[in-house]
Parts: C-alpha cells; sequence; structure tokens
C-alpha cells in the first residue's frame, strides 16, 4: 500500500432533487494526501467543496448519496464499510471534521463535557468519567482554552472560544484526518490567522496526522497548506504546491480565483483585484466540454467538445487543453 | 408575487385546502339559488331522519337541517373571515409600529401584546358578548378581531424588527423616503407571505370561536352559524334522541373548514420556510 | 438575589399586572350594559315573580353589590374589596347562594378533569410529533394529516361525537354528570367507580384534540432541530442516531414548554365547552347555565377564575421553563 493517509479515487457523489435529477456535486475526484501534510481546497461557493467535504467523511444522508469511488483512510477503504462500522470506526476518530459555522455546531442545551462524554462513550466506552475529564481538561490547556470552559453551555463563550472548542472536540480522539470546512469563512482576518496557526499547531503535535482546509479565499491558504487544490463546478482542475499555484497558476481559473482577493497576502501585492465575470454553470446541466469555458476569455472551439483530460507537469496536475507555456504567454502579455 | 402563486399551485396540500374550501363556498353560494326556502321554516316533524326529501333530516323545530347547514356555513365563513381581516389588521398595525418604530413604543406595545396573549381571549370575548344585548354575526366577527390580534402583532413585529436594519431599509431612509412609504414599499412584501399565512389562521381560529361562543349561547341572533345548530342540538337534546343528522354534519363541516385552512396555511408554510421541507 | 431569583421577580412583575388588567376588564366590560344594569338585571329574573317584598330585597342585594348609584372609581374600589375578601357576590340564578360557594363546588371536577387532560395530551402529542419528524416516510404521513384533521375539530365536537358514539350508541359510559346520581358523593369504591366512568369520556375528547394540536407543533420544531448544524456535526463526530435523537427531542420539548405556556388559555376555554356537552359539574357547565340565565355574578365568578387559572399555570410554566434551560439562564446573565 502507499504512503498516503487519505486516497480518493474517482469519488462521485450527487444530490437528489425533488424531481428525481441527479446533480452531480462531486464529480470524479481524485487526490491524495501524505502523512503530516497539509491540503487546501478552492473554489467559489457552489462549486461543491462543502459538498467534497462531507463527501470525505463517507456520510451520506438524503439528498446526498454516494455515486462511486473510493476513499481510503489509513489503507481502509471507508466506502465499504457498513453504515454502523463507519460510525463507530471511522466518524470523529479517522476522520474528523470542523464545520462551516462553529457558532451553531454545538447542541445549546448540553454542557461541553457532557458533549465530550458522550463523543467518548461511542469511542472510547472504556473511559470512566473522571479520566474523560482529565483527558479533555488536559487537551483543553494545550489548546490555551481553560478546563472552565467545560462545564460551560455553549451560548456562554464567546464565538472565537466556540471556535476554538469546536477544534478542540474535533481533535480529541487525535484523528488520521481532519477535514476543515471554511472554519474561518465568517472571521476577521487576525481570528483567520489565530485559527490557521492553532490547526497547524495540532499537526506539529501530533494531534492530527493530516489536514484538508477547504475555503473560498485561495490567497488565504497561502502559508497554511503545502498543497492547493482548486475545484470548479464539481471537478478539480487544478493541484500543485501552494508556491506554485499562487506564484504560476497554469488554469485559467485558478489564475482568475487569484486575481478575485480582497485581502491579499502580503509578497501578492501586485496582483489586481478583479471579479470573475460571469457565474458557475448549474450542476444539473453541466457544459459539455470544459466547465470553465463560458467563463475564460482565452475558450477556443475546442474547449467545449469531449470530455477534458486531466493533464501532468512535473507533480501538478491540471485541466485545460491549452499548453502550459501558451498560457503562461498569455498571461504575461495582459500587462499586468 | 404571481410567482408565489405559481409554486404555490405546485403545493398538493395547499390545493387540496384550496379547492375544498372552493368547492365549500361554491355550494353555500349556488344551492340557495335553486332551493330558494327559508332555512327557519318548519316544515316536517321533530327530529326526522334523513331521506330523499329531507338530505339531512329535521331538527327540533322540524326545520330542514340541510338548508340550515348550508346557512350556517355560510355565516360560519363570513364570520371567521371578517374575524380574520380584523385581527390581521390590527396585528399588522400594532406589529409594524412596534417593530419599525422601536423604543418606547415598542417596549409598550411589547407588554400590551403579552399581557393579551396571556390573558386568555375567550374570557374577553364571553364578557363583552354578555355585555352587548344585539349582536349581529358582524358584531360577533368583530369582537372575535378584536380579542385574536395579539398572535399575529407579536409575529409581524419580530419579522419587522428583524428588517429594520437591513440595508434595503436603510438605503431607503437615506434616501429621504417617508415612513408610511418605507414600510409599503421595503417592509410589507418581505412580510407579506406571513401576513397571508397569519389570516389563513385567524380565519379558521375565527371560525372555531365563533363556534365556541355559540355553543355557549353567545353566538349572533337572527342568524344560523354551525356553532348556533350545535347549540340547538345540544339544549334540545338531540343527541339523546339520538339525532346524530342535528349535529354530526355541523360538527363534520366546522372541522372540515378549519381543516382546509390549516392545509392551506401548512402547503404555503412549507414554501415559504423552506427549513421545514426538509 | 441570584439571576434566578431576579428572573422570578420579574415575572412576578409582569403576571401581577396582567392580573390588574383581567380584573379590571372583568369589572369593567359588564358594566358597558346600556342603562342601569341592575335593574335591568332584576326585572329580567324576577319576570313571573309576584311577591314585591321579594323583588324589592333582591333588588336592594344587587345594588349593594354594584354599588351601581355610585361613581366608576368607587364602585371599583368595592368590587376589589370584596374581591380580597373571597366575596364575588350573589348568584341570580341560584340567589340567595354566594358566586364563591358554587365555584369552589365545581373547580375540584375541572381541575380533576382539564389537568390531567391537557398534561397526557400535551406529552402523548409531543412525543409523537417527535417520532413523526424522526421517522418521516409512511409514518410521518399518515400521522401529520390526522393530527392536523384532529386538530381542525373543535374541542366540543369530537365531544359531542364522543358522547353520541360511545355513551348513546353503545352504551360503554354514562351520558352526562360527574357521578351517578343515585350515589351520594363519598369515599367509597362505588363513588370512585363512578367517578372515573363519568370522567373517561370527556378525558379522552381533551385528550385527543390536544395530542393534535402538540403534535403539529413539536413536528416543526423536531424537523427544525433536525436540520440544526450540531446535528450534523454530532453525526460526523460518529455519536449514535438514538442519543443524537435525544438531543433533538431535548431541544424540540423546550420550546414545546412555552407552547403549552401560552396556548393553555386557549386549551381550558376549549376544554370548559367539552364539560357543558357532557354535563359535567365543572366550570364550564356552570357558566353555561349562567349565560342562559343571564346570571351576570356567576358569569364573571367564571371568567375571572379561568383568567386567574390559567395566568398562574403560564406563571408556573415560566418559572419551570427558567429553570430548565440553560439558554434563558444566559440570557439572564447578560441582562445583568
Amino acid at each position: 500500500m502507499s504512503t498516503h493517509i487519505l486516497e480518493v479515487n474517482e469519488l462521485k457523489t450527487y444530490y437528489r432533487t425533488r424531481l428525481k435529477e441527479h446533480v452531480y456535486a462531486v464529480d470524479g475526484v481524485t487526490f491524495a494526501l501524505e502523512e503530516g501534510k497539509t491540503l487546501g481546497i478552492a473554489g467559489e461557493s457552489g462549486c461543491g467543496k462543502s459538498t467534497l467535504a462531507l463527501s470525505l467523511m463517507g456520510f451520506y444522508f438524503p439528498p446526498l448519496h454516494f455515486g462511486g469511488g473510493s476513499i481510503i483512510v489509513g489503507g481502509r477503504d471507508i466506502m465499504k464499510l457498513g453504515k454502523e462500522q463507519l460510525r463507530s470506526q471511522v466518524s470523529g476518530r479517522e476522520i474528523s471534521y470542523i464545520p462551516q459555522a462553529a457558532m451553531n455546531a454545538l447542541n445549546p442545551t448540553l454542557r461541553i463535557i457532557r458533549f465530550i462524554e458522550d463523543i467518548m462513550k461511542e469511542h472510547r466506552p472504556e473511559l470512566t468519567k473522571k479520566q474523560v475529564w482529565d483527558m479533555a481538561a488536559e487537551r483543553f490547556e494545550t489548546l490555551n482554552l481553560s478546563p472552565r470552559v467545560l462545564n460551560a453551555y455553549p451560548n456562554e463563550l464567546s464565538g472565537g472560544m466556540k471556535q476554538r472548542t469546536v477544534i478542540a472536540i474535533s481533535t480529541i480522539l487525535n484523528p488520521k484526518v481532519l477535514i476543515a470546512d471554511e472554519p474561518t469563512s465568517a472571521l476577521d482576518v487576525t481570528s483567520q490567522k489565530a485559527v490557521i496557526k492553532l490547526l497547524k499547531s495540532l499537526l506539529d503535535k501530533g494531534f492530527i496526522r493530516s489536514l484538508v482546509f477547504i475555503t473560498h479565499e485561495l490567497p488565504l491558504l497561502y502559508h497554511v497548506t503545502d498543497d492547493i487544490m482548486v475545484m470548479y463546478a464539481g471537478e478539480i482542475v487544478e493541484r500543485g504546491t501552494a508556491e506554485q499555484m499562487i506564484f504560476d497558476p497554469i488554469h485559467p481559473y485558478t489564475k482568475k480565483l487569484m486575481g478575485s482577493i480582497i485581502v491579499p497576502e502580503e509578497g501578492m501585492k501586485g496582483h489586481k483585484l478583479a471579479a470573475i465575470p460571469g457565474t458557475p454553470p448549474n450542476l444539473k446541466n453541466v457544459p459539455e466540454g470544459c466547465r470553465f469555458a463560458d467563463r475564460c476569455k482565452y475558450a477556443q472551439e475546442a474547449c467545449r467538445q469531449g470530455k477534458i483530460a486531466n493533464k501532468t507537469l512535473g507533480d501538478r496536475t491540471y485541466r485545460c487543453i491549452v499548453e502550459p507555456e501558451t498560457l503562461r504567454e498569455w498571461y504575461a502579455n495582459e500587462g499586468e | 408575487m404571481n410567482s408565489s402563486f405559481r409554486i404555490l399551485i405546485k403545493s398538493p396540500k395547499f390545493m387540496f385546502g384550496a379547492c375544498t374550501l372552493l368547492a365549500m363556498i361554491g355550494l353555500v353560494l349556488i344551492y340557495p339559488l335553486f332551493n330558494r326556502s327559508d332555512p327557519l321554516e318548519m316544515i316536517a316533524l321533530a327530529y326526522q331522519p334523513p331521506d330523499a326529501k329531507l338530505l339531512l333530516g329535521s331538527d327540533n323545530f322540524g326545520r330542514d337541517l340541510f338548508l340550515e347547514l348550508i346557512y350556517g356555513i355560510r355565516t360560519s365563513l363570513q364570520v371567521g373571515l371578517i374575524a380574520g381581516v380584523f385581527a390581521t389588521a390590527i396585528g399588522l398595525v400594532i406589529g409594524l409600529t412596534s417593530g419599525y418604530i422601536g423604543g418606547m413604543i415598542d417596549n409598550l406595545l411589547t407588554a400590551v401584546t403579552n399581557i393579551f396573549i396571556v390573558i386568555p381571549s375567550f374570557v374577553i370575548l364571553i364578557l363583552i358578548s354578555v355585555s352587548i344585548d344585539s349582536r349581529s354575526s358582524f358584531v360577533t366577527a368583530v369582537i372575535i378581531g378584536v380579542t385574536s390580534w395579539p398572535w399575529t402583532a407579536r409575529a409581524v413585529r419580530a419579522q419587522t424588527s428583524s428588517l429594520r436594519n437591513r440595508d434595503h431599509v436603510n438605503i431607503a431612509k437615506i434616501s429621504g423616503y417617508s415612513t408610511p412609504r418605507i414600510i409599503v414599499s421595503e417592509i410589507l412584501p418581505y412580510i407579506a407571505s406571513y401576513v397571508v399565512m397569519a389570516f389563513v389562521l385567524q380565519t379558521a381560529s375565527g371560525i372555531l370561536s365563533e363556534a365556541s361562543i355559540s355553543m355557549l349561547g353567545l353566538g349572533p341572533y337572527n342568524t344560523i352559524s354551525l356553532g348556533i345548530i350545535m347549540n340547538w342540538a345540544l339544549v334540545f337534546e338531540a343527541p339523546v334522541a339520538g339525532a346524530w343528522w342535528a349535529f354530526i354534519p355541523a360538527a363534520i363541516s366546522i372541522a372540515m373548514i378549519t381543516f382546509s385552512l390549516y392545509m392551506m396555511n401548512t402547503g404555503m408554510d412549507e414554501i415559504f420556510n423552506p427549513k421545514i421541507r426538509s | 438575589m441570584s439571576v434566578y431569583g431576579k428572573y422570578i421577580v420579574k415575572k412576578f412583575f409582569w403576571y401581577f399586572l396582567t392580573l390588574v388588567i383581567a380584573v379590571g376588564l372583568n369589572f369593567l366590560l359588564p358594566r358597558m350594559i346600556e342603562g342601569n344594569p341592575v335593574s335591568m338585571i332584576v326585572s329580567e329574573m324576577t319576570q313571573g315573580m309576584t311577591d314585591s317584598d321579594t323583588i324589592k330585597r333582591v333588588y336592594e342585594t344587587f345594588l349593594i353589590e354594584f354599588g351601581i348609584d355610585k361613581p366608576l372609581g368607587e364602585q371599583f374600589l368595592i368590587y376589589v374589596k370584596n374581591l380580597l375578601s373571597g366575596n364575588l357576590g350573589t348568584s341570580f340564578g341560584l340567589y340567595p347562594k354566594p358566586v364563591t360557594e358554587i365555584l369552589a363546588s365545581a373547580v375540584p371536577w375541572t381541575i380533576g378533569l382539564q389537568l390531567p387532560a391537557i398534561l397526557v395530551g400535551w406529552l402523548l402529542g409531543n412525543i409523537l410529533g417527535a417520532v413523526a419528524a424522526y421517522r418521516k416516510g409512511v409514518f410521518d404521513k399518515v400521522i401529520f394529516p390526522v393530527a392536523l384533521f384532529v386538530n381542525s375539530i373543535p374541542f366540543f365536537t369530537l365531544a359531542i361525537i364522543m358522547l353520541y358514539v360511545f355513551a348513546l350508541s353503545l352504551n360503554w359510559f354514562p351520558l352526562h354528570g360527574g357521578y351517578d346520581y343515585q350515589l351520594v358523593p363519598s369515599l367509597s369504591w362505588e363513588f370512585f367507580a363512578s367517578v372515573i366512568r363519568h370522567h373517561t369520556l370527556p378525558f379522552l375528547s381533551i385528550v385527543l384534540v390536544t395530542i393534535g394540536g402538540q403534535a403539529i407543533g413539536m413536528r416543526e420544531m423536531s424537523i427544525y432541530e433536525l436540520n440544526s448544524d450540531y446535528v450534523l456535526y454530532s453525526k460526523l463526530l460518529g455519536i449514535r442516531d438514538s442519543r443524537i435523537a435525544r438531543y433533538v427531542f431535548r431541544n424540540a420539548m423546550l420550546p414545546q414548554i412555552t407552547g403549552l405556556a401560552l396556548s393553555i388559555g386557549t386549551m381550558v376555554g376549549g376544554s370548559l365547552i367539552c364539560e357543558i356537552v357532557f354535563s359535567y359539574p365543572g366550570i364550564g357547565t356552570w357558566m353555561f347555565t349562567a349565560i342562559r340565565q343571564l346570571d351576570y355574578p356567576l358569569i364573571s365568578g367564571c371568567t375571572l377564575l379561568i383568567a386567574i387559572a390559567v395566568l398562574l399555570a403560564n406563571f408556573t410554566i415560566d418559572i419551570i421553563y427558567g429553570w430548565i434551560d440553560p439558554r434563558i439562564k444566559a440570557a439572564q446573565m447578560e441582562d445583568q
């Protein structure tokens, strides 16, 4: 087997609408992640990245359905497990999750410690209440949270405290993979940085063994993740290292996504701010050929035909029929 | 508005409710055109069972119960609708004022609303009905409307105060629009669906209130309503006489009307609050 | 003073104010009858009486009780003074029986009927509503319309139908009253059994209608809770469905408690009319009699008693609610 801690092959998931149509929000996604590494996934809202996050958890409930492919965590295909096995052996334990809205992620009428106890009852039933308390208190202290938080109800905590509490709870079982679904989208820039720092420290301390960080702000991923994947209309359009993706994007969409930032990171000051014209295609009815073609100013006749294959360039992959060299020339000629 | 109506037509619950209601309204409007007899005319013996001539038999005074039922449904619907209009209008005005203006007026109106939510409305209904000597069905309807506004007021207030600080309202304010104009063009459209739903519910509860108060013997004079038919059946001991036709059809009619109104409300709720739809 | 203590004091103040207004309405509304109510009442009630002395005596009794010859303010003082000394006036219909005496005889019947019926109906309705929301599918498709239909039947309508079917046609239960009239109320088994037999039908009709209304509310609340973020988060951390169902039930139940407080007025009203159908010897039946005889003191005695009872029930529920919902406690902290 590989040294990959997470391996996803041709994953497809779809929503079944009321009219019984199948809408593929994740359409043949393939990627792998090595132990100790972080992967960022970026894309506009509606591109399927949040669905991908849920799908990676192996968790499907109507209207979201599994459409095929495999998700291999630590050498085991979790899509081959039964529902109960998945719940008791994988969820929260092998793969864990930080939700988009930490504000509402906690049951408002349950003290934090009671929730942690409930998690432990599922995964570590041998622990006594005292042991759970000690373990939780220790972990909270490591993450700079007072153990007094354990006795609080969620709405007694501030927004930032809730966020850190959720992070602490999600990682309390030292999962192999942590999926963070836009955990910073509701925060200001300073808090965003703090959360990212905290997540990285989890990796350094060995509380998690890999991190998948999902965001709609591509530049935020600079300095945060080792690799970046860009997602568009249910497909991965490009993957590379953070350096490559930010300073040398190949796919026109990645290029545009870099230009659409509002808060430029240091070292990217030269970028122009520009919204991407047009809207992503309706996933119910994706166009033939390149799904970005309608919004791409370099689109040619050939872009709208057949299926656009993934190409590799060294350790990078991208999904565009134009040669990288040509694209780079075009970008340079634009007179930035 | 047009597009929401088109969506509503697709909701089976809404359509079921609306069709049932329209069928009943149609029946009570059309039947009296064919049968022009006076529903209060005594044409048979007391408590005659249904037969081909008297579709629902006769009551204690030998009156045609089917005809009485038709007129009863008509009155009950009228009372419910008028009560619904009054309750919704009062609730809307108080809720909008309280939610939009805020401050002291909001505190005061909210306190009044909360007080009248807690004091059982039927107690006030009884006290007013006892005190008013000549009650037409219109007066009864108004009394019901006047005692049942607090729910609507509370819901409208909550909606309005959450809308008050939205951008589009602020822009209208900065643009120097007058308060009534802002309320009409920037607030009302956003709460319109709630108001329509509140009206439907208020109509249903108006019909139930009329039936309750008439059962107590405090219903409108000189008219027939579903509650009054039930009251007669009870006062003249129709159940003991085994005359089920004197109260069961009226009972089922009330249930049918309110059920169809509730169904319409549920259908609308599912469309306007998609969370419930799951 | 503790936070909770302050909450109670605040609630008490509001309910006291509400009570004052209820008493005021109870005083004022019947006095809106045009002309001199006493002479009108007395002339109506003494129709057929020939003994002018009796008529005069009756007239004087009510003149003093109403204080009709005095200004309205003074009338109100007399009213409040009488009220505080437990004097609600003399009944017209059962002259010269004091209203308090009649009410005292009726209260145990009403409480014995309504309190258990409303509580049982509320509890069953909530369980049914939660199950409908949770199970979905056929169960929900059947339960929901049935509950909605039952809820649209007025209390007394169901009562009349049950009376006709079970008491009259099937002869399973007695037709009317609170106990067999041949029996003298005593602490015997025979009397007790008779009370239970008379209790069953009115009890069931109140329970059924209450179930309908509560089930609808609870179903909606549960669906709302089931869609909330904490449910998803708990699922993704591997918490088993039965435990999540418990979270949802608890959280959906809490608003249902305030729901009970707010709808208790309507329920009591409906149940009172239900009593009339069964000639149950409670407040409702007395009110029915009083209205037919235009027995104003008894009518206003009944309405006052009902208003006070409903306020008291609301106050109790508010106190219990503040004690069990941590969100309320937190809100109180913020108030400080």
